[in-house]
């Protein structure tokens, strides 16, 4: 990606909003707008086209999903916008809804997660990039849902971690280094969680994606 | 002269009064609200002894049959079915006599027949029924004899001379009064005319006991047709712990509101930036210590103004001062008040936590409206106690104006207030006239 990414926040607490203005500026990257609520977050995106927008779920004037509902929207009508939904609560269906069609571009955070900044700002980028990165604790409960429907349990329990770093976004390195074991070990946990998934053997990295939306819509 | 004048006016008030008397008379057997009170009296005592009986025949039949366990059965039905007569007494009531009696409340069978059964037998609205039923056609005797006889002679007086006989057919309370040998024909000469002007005499006469028999038994169906003591009882509490559900879901929702926008917001801004401080002192070549200090600096307010807002969070959800008693909890918020006030408190008992936890909310949003509305210059609170009950008045020389009713609609703090304090059969009342000053009366039983 050339040049800085460019950022709208949306986020209706004051002081969560300056702070995150002041990381994200700390950190090199140009925000473009920060604003407090759904309507000014559409209004801003039509006008800056940015790179990705960080979108609080919780926002005025309801206080319920009205930041969803506008990240949805926005998918809709910018391609390659990346949407970093950023909430103090992980709600299983908003995380379903959200990955319903394409897991590209989007992550889903819980807000505890700037506290440790250079993994928050890596998600950041690798959303804006067009990856995804989910919040383990999102994981964790998508996990438990789909262990229920039970498509998962034709996973062992090593391929269910390796996947749930995936869903994470990250790359195979990263999760070698994550399990301490080698990357050879991971492509082939990788490619069994494939073959399981009955997975076509092309473009391996949207096949990713693939594999985490299969379990995520079981 | 002075005298005759007054006596001249008191005899125009009595012929005033006179008129009228004399005008009710002569029209009342005429209007509608006698032919229905009639027509109510005779169907009605139909109805009532019909009902009795298959009410009786029934229990009988189940009382032969109990043995067999279809006897309770029988007994049950028996007792749906005395309900359905007194809600059809019910609803002729209201058509025919305008009087609106409350329905009790609906037939809830427990769940299987044996629950049916059991639910039938103990069925306080249809017991009531039957006792009703009961009273009723005693009242319908009385009532055939009293107000529908005068009716049945009347007509039997004007009818007879014309041709229905000799004597006219007379019972009943006429009989009781009228000398017989006026209807007798051996009077002779007159004999007829005389029977035809009784008759319309007691044409005027007969609206009055059907007036009473009704009355009576307009007292009866209130007491033993509508809901009872208890259910009416049963029902407002039932009301009252609805708000009170609803008042304390609102109470959670708004301490999670809050939380979430304040505390937590803070404290994730809290740990935003000491991460970003963690980052940069673990990379000393790059250091800018400046920005460091003044990360610090903003780490440092916000946990002190989480500090402040979790502080303020917890004293809404049970205020620490109430531990030592409500007087020191009141001079704590008299204290706090931004328009001067003076307080007393007289209690000679304490009253219990929940009461003095309602006392004090009821003090502190009505102290927050007269800071905020009143334009107050001084505010008073009293606590007294006046037997069982604690009295709380709180009053401000403010512009006044404040309704009840600006209680009711909206989701304010009053209305909450006003929930709270009926949740416990409290009573509120709110004085405030323009210009004021406003006195707002709240009375608390002391346990509850």
């Amino acid at each position: 990606m050339a040049g800085p990414i460019r950022v709208v926040i949306a986020e209706d607490s004051a002081i969560l909003r300056d702070g995150l203005v002041q990381l994200l500026v700390d950190r090199d990257f140009v925000v473009a707008d920060a604003v407090g609520d759904a309507d000014a977050l559409r209004r801003s995106v039509d006008e800056n086209a940015p790179d990705v927008a960080i979108v609080d779920i919780r926002m005025p004037p309801t206080f319920t999903d009205e930041g969803l509902r506008a990240a949805l929207d926005l998918r809709r009508l910018h391609k390659g916008l990346g949407i970093l939904m950023f909430s103090q609560y992980v709600e299983t269906r908003y995380a379903a809804e959200l990955l319903a069609d394409d897991a590209s571009g989007i992550g889903y955070l819980l807000k505890d997660r700037v506290a440790d900044v250079s993994e928050f700002v890596e998600a950041l980028s690798r959303v804006a990039s067009g990856g995804t990165a989910l919040d383990p604790e999102v994981i964790t409960q998508l996990l438990g849902a789909s262990r229920r429907t039970g498509s998962i349990s034709v996973l062992t329990a090593r391929e269910r971690d390796v996947l749930s770093l995936m869903a994470e976004g990250r790359s195979n390195a990263a999760i070698a280094g994550a399990f301490e074991i080698s990357e050879g070990t991971v492509e082939k946990h990788v490619t069994n969680i494939f073959t399981k998934f009955d997975l076509p053997e092309s473009q391996s990295d949207h096949r990713r994606v693939l594999a985490v939306l299969r379990f995520l819509d079981s | 002269m002075m005298e005759s004048a007054k006596w001249i006016v008191v005899s125009d008030e009595l012929e005033v009064r006179l008129r009228h008397i004399a005008r009710t008379v002569a029209r009342t057997p005429f209007t509608r609200r006698t032919g229905q009170e009639l027509l109510f009296l005779v169907v009605g005592s139909a109805l009532a002894a019909a009902g009795l009986a298959f009410v009786l025949f029934t229990m009988a039949a189940g009382v032969v049959l109990i043995v067999t366990f279809l006897g309770l059965a029988i007994i049950g039905l028996s007792l749906r079915g005395a309900r359905r007569i007194g809600n059809v007494q019910r609803h002729m009531a209201r058509v025919l006599l305008d009087e609106r009696i409350e329905e009790p409340g609906l037939f809830a069978p427990r769940p299987g027949f044996l629950g049916w059964i059991q639910s039938a037998l103990r069925d306080r609205t249809a017991w009531r029924s039957v006792a009703y039923l009961a009273l009723k056609v005693l009242l319908a005797f009385l009532g055939i004899l009293t107000a529908f006889s005068v009716w049945f002679d009347a007509v039997s007086c004007l009818v007879t001379p014309w041709g229905g006989g000799e004597q006219p057919a007379v019972f009943g309370l006429p009989r009781v009064f009228l000398p017989a040998r006026l209807l007798s024909p051996e009077i002779g000469g007159f004999h007829r005319v005389a029977v035809f002007i009784i008759g319309v005499v007691l044409v005027f006469v007969a609206p009055w006991p059907t007036r009473v028999v009704v009355t009576v038994d307009r007292l009866l169906m209130r007491a033993l047709l509508g809901p009872d003591a208890v259910s009416i009882r049963v029902r407002s509490l039932e009301h009252a712990r609805a708000q009170t559900v609803d008042a304390s879901a609102a109470t959670l929702r708004r301490i999670e509101r809050d939380l979430h926008d304040g505390t937590q917001a803070q404290l994730v801004a809290l740990a935003m930036r000491l991460g970003m401080v963690k980052e940069k002192l673990a990379d000393p070549d790059h250091l800018d210590l400046d920005q460091v200090v003044e990360l610090v600096n903003d780490a440092h307010r916000g946990a002190k103004e989480a500090i402040v807002e979790l502080r303020d969070l917890a004293r809404g959800i049970h205020p620490p001062a109430l531990d030592v008693g409500l007087e020191g909890a009141l001079s704590t918020l008299a204290a706090r008040s931004t328009v001067p006030t003076d307080l007393t408190v007289a209690l000679g008992d304490r009253p219990t936590p929940a009461i003095e936890s309602i006392a004090y909310f009821c003090v502190a949003e009505l102290l927050a409206n007269v800071a905020q509305h009143a334009r107050a210059s001084r505010a008073s609170i009293r606590c007294t106690q006046h037997g069982g009950w604690l009295r709380l008045v709180v009053r401000d020389d403010g512009t006044g104006g404040a309704q009840l009713s600006d209680l009711g609609s909206s989701s304010s703090g009053l209305s909450g207030l006003r929930d709270r304090v009926h949740a416990v059969d409290g009573r509120i009342e709110i004085v405030s006239p323009v210009q004021g000053p406003t006195v707002v009366t709240v009375d608390l039983p002391l346990h509850a």
